[in-house]
């Protein structure tokens, strides 16, 4: 102990006399860390297990609802009205859910201020709920498929209302009053896995949960898909007519639980195959989440690419500390040679050597965070859509510690051995 | 104490040998003090290296207060250099930003000495050379000839068998080498083996054996009856 202590003295006043010197030599490699780190935690975020404990037991149901029999086509993630209702009947999984996003407009209806917030709307049923273990707050779901009641989200909920117990108040929604009837913990997905498809993966949770039937008798509006001709004069007007919009995604508890609702689904195929629909051959999926998000390129390729160049950037970064570490070593060859001379081992001044460079680690960890921070502001600032997947948590303060305390030990790692090796006679006279 | 036979060091390159020593022998009993002296070149200081276990050797034997060099890995090597001897070099070789007692210290703590009987040590040591009242100084705020007391001090403090000095008043003025010398003797008068390789002749003569090396081997050998007023007597060769 007494010797690491000694290590620690002169380590430090190594750094203090040559200050400039590792002042360089750490923000070089704090620069690579920190865009390391910063890449690594947008990317942590994008690969995120949304929800770890059930990932693998909620499946999304894509029909093959192509009416060409085109083999390259890719899977349409999103079914009809009357598609969705079908799905919806089943009894065989736990729970089974459909859903749309919509945006609308609202106020308190109480309220003297005639502001209207912009919210985003999820039409679902009420399964989506335990489906998605959406915590409740207050109150719960609505129990009437037309009913004019929504759950609202906690963002909303303080926007609104300013927070607290708001089931039994009335939002006026495009016009209309709705009556809330639960209001919802704060809450994140990360991804927000059912959103995968609509570009929005990394949006946050909804502002306002309506139902369907209640959501499309409204009007609100809707993102449509067609592939036909005939005229859809109105939302409402989707039902029973050839406009895609709708999801829907199943709890499945266990392999026999899902291989029912494939034949299940199947079945469903083949029927409006013989109808002269669902041309391709079957190729209707269930996708766990995890798959889900994968087939969705939830993580952006673009990112993976900016990954291998920030790694290829930290290489460089710990050659140039490498080789400024080297050009130090050789002026202190004197100063080894004499420490050898007097009695230290080659292990002594490698283990110097070492704590030296874990001191310069410490030093580049902190400035690791900084740059990693500063990187990702600068990322999010320029690319506004990485704003939910930027965050700096603990997992990731440890790595940026520990990726600074290895690249400093690795940046180190050469020029210690050319140290330890120099012959002794040629340093001292 | 010293015990070197028939050794050889050959420094090698692509296209050329150098026999830097070749069929060197020579014996350093206790309390010897012995100057190497030669032209330059002549493998004077690859002696002391070798001597000073800085450097291997390729051909031979060398005992070192009864323990034969060859084949002993780095641990025990720095152990022996630790333990056995003390270095005193041309240029003092003090860190800079190191003050006397922290210069001194260093080899106390590759020893594994502990705080108490480090600084008994450091003040002793200082205490010899007559620095006692300057642990707290740094290198550059004493003299060439201070600077080398202190490195004297820090070979000192280890209480090594043989002290190996390399031309230890070659950078110092005919007044501060004097000084050196003076303690040198003193040491030596106390019990210290010293060996010192030299360039000046009078110090040679001044020290109780001298040893001429031209060519990597001893070419005379010389015994006197030293004196410290630079007129010595020869009495064999």
């Amino acid at each position: 102990m007494e010797m690491f202590n000694y290590y620690i003295k002169l380590s430090v006043r190594n750094l203090i006399r040559n200050r400039l010197f590792f002042i360089l030599m750490i923000s070089t490699l704090a620069v690579g860390v920190g865009v390391f780190l910063a890449n690594i935690a947008i990317i942590k975020s994008m690969s995120a297990d949304p929800i770890p404990h059930k990932s693998d037991k909620i499946f999304n149901v894509s029909l093959n609802v192509w009416p060409l029999d085109n083999s390259d086509a890719e899977l349409l993630e999103i079914m009809r009205y009357d598609d969705a209702m079908h799905i919806l009947k089943n009894d065989i999984a736990t729970h089974t859910m459909v859903h749309y996003q919509s945006q609308v407009y609202t106020r308190d209806i109480n309220s003297k201020n005639l502001t209207r917030h912009q919210a985003v709307v999820r039409a679902t049923t009420p399964e989506f709920f335990p489906l998605t273990d959406a915590p409740f707050a207050f109150g719960g779901v609505w129990q009437q498929d037309y009913a004019k009641q929504i759950v609202i989200g906690d963002t909303l909920n303080q926007q609104v209302f300013g927070g607290g117990n708001s089931v039994g108040k009335v939002l006026e929604i495009d016009g209309k009053p709705f009556e809330i009837v639960g209001v919802l913990k704060p809450w994140e997905l990360k991804p927000l896995f059912y959103n995968a498809s609509f570009g929005q993966k990394f949006a946050k949770t909804d502002d306002i949960y309506a139902p369907i039937e209640t959501a499309l008798d409204s009007e609100w509006a809707i993102a449509l898909r067609s592939m036909s001709s005939e005229r859809i004069n109105s939302v409402s007007d989707n039902r029973g007519k050839n406009g895609f919009f709708i999801q829907a995604f199943v709890q499945l508890e266990n392999q026999q639980q899902k291989n029912a609702m494939q034949e299940y689904i199947d079945n469903y195929s083949q029927y409006r195959k013989a109808q002269g629909e669902f041309l391709r051959a079957n190729d209707n999926r269930l996708l766990d989440v995890n798959q889900w998000l994968t087939h969705q390129k939830v993580v952006d390729e673009r990112m993976l690419a900016f990954a291998l160049a920030s790694s290829l950037f930290l290489a460089v970064c710990i050659f140039n500390a490498s080789s400024l570490l080297l050009a130090r070593y050789h002026s202190a060859r004197f100063e080894t040679g004499l420490r050898r001379a007097v009695g230290a081992r080659i292990k002594d001044v490698f283990y110097q050597g070492v704590v030296e460079s874990m001191l310069i680690g410490l030093c580049c960890a902190v400035l690791t965070l900084i740059f990693g921070w500063l990187f990702l502001q600068i990322s999010i600032t320029l690319f506004p859509a990485l704003q939910q997947t930027s965050d700096i948590d603990i997992t990731l303060i440890l790595m940026g510690i520990g990726i600074a305390l290895i690249t400093s030990f690795i940046s180190m790692l050469y020029p210690l051995i050319r140290s330890c090796r120099t012959p002794l006679s040629t340093t001292l006279k | 104490m010293l015990n070197m036979k028939n050794i050889s060091r050959i420094y090698r390159s692509d296209t050329i040998q150098t026999h830097a020593l070749r069929d060197f022998n020579l014996e350093v009993k206790e309390g010897e003090f012995v100057a190497v002296t030669g032209p330059s070149g002549s493998g004077k200081s690859t002696f002391l290296n070798v001597a000073g276990l800085l450097d291997s050797f390729d051909e031979g034997s060398y005992e070192l207060d009864g323990v034969n060099i060859k084949g002993l890995n780095d641990d025990e090597l720095s152990r022996l250099r630790n333990e056995k001897i003390g270095f005193i070099f041309q240029n003092y070789n003090l860190i800079p930003d190191f003050n006397l007692f922290d210069n001194i210290d260093m080899p106390l703590r590759y020893r594994g000495f502990n705080a108490a009987e480090r600084k008994r040590r450091i003040t002793h040591a200082l205490e010899q050379v007559g620095l006692a009242s300057r642990a707290n100084y740094l290198p550059s705020q004493l003299s060439g000839g201070q600077q080398q007391r202190v490195a004297i001090a820090r070979a000192l403090a280890g209480e090594p068998k043989i002290l190996l000095a390399d031309e230890p008043t070659g950078n110092l003025d005919s007044l501060m080498a004097r000084q050196v010398m003076e303690l040198l003797h003193s040491l030596n008068e106390a019990g210290s083996t010293i060996i010192m390789v030299t360039h000046d002749p009078e110090q040679a003569r001044a020290v109780g054996r001298n040893v001429q090396v031209i060519d990597g081997q001893i070419t005379d050998h010389s015994v006197y009856a030293p004196s410290h007023d630079n007129t010595s007597i020869v009495v064999s060769v």
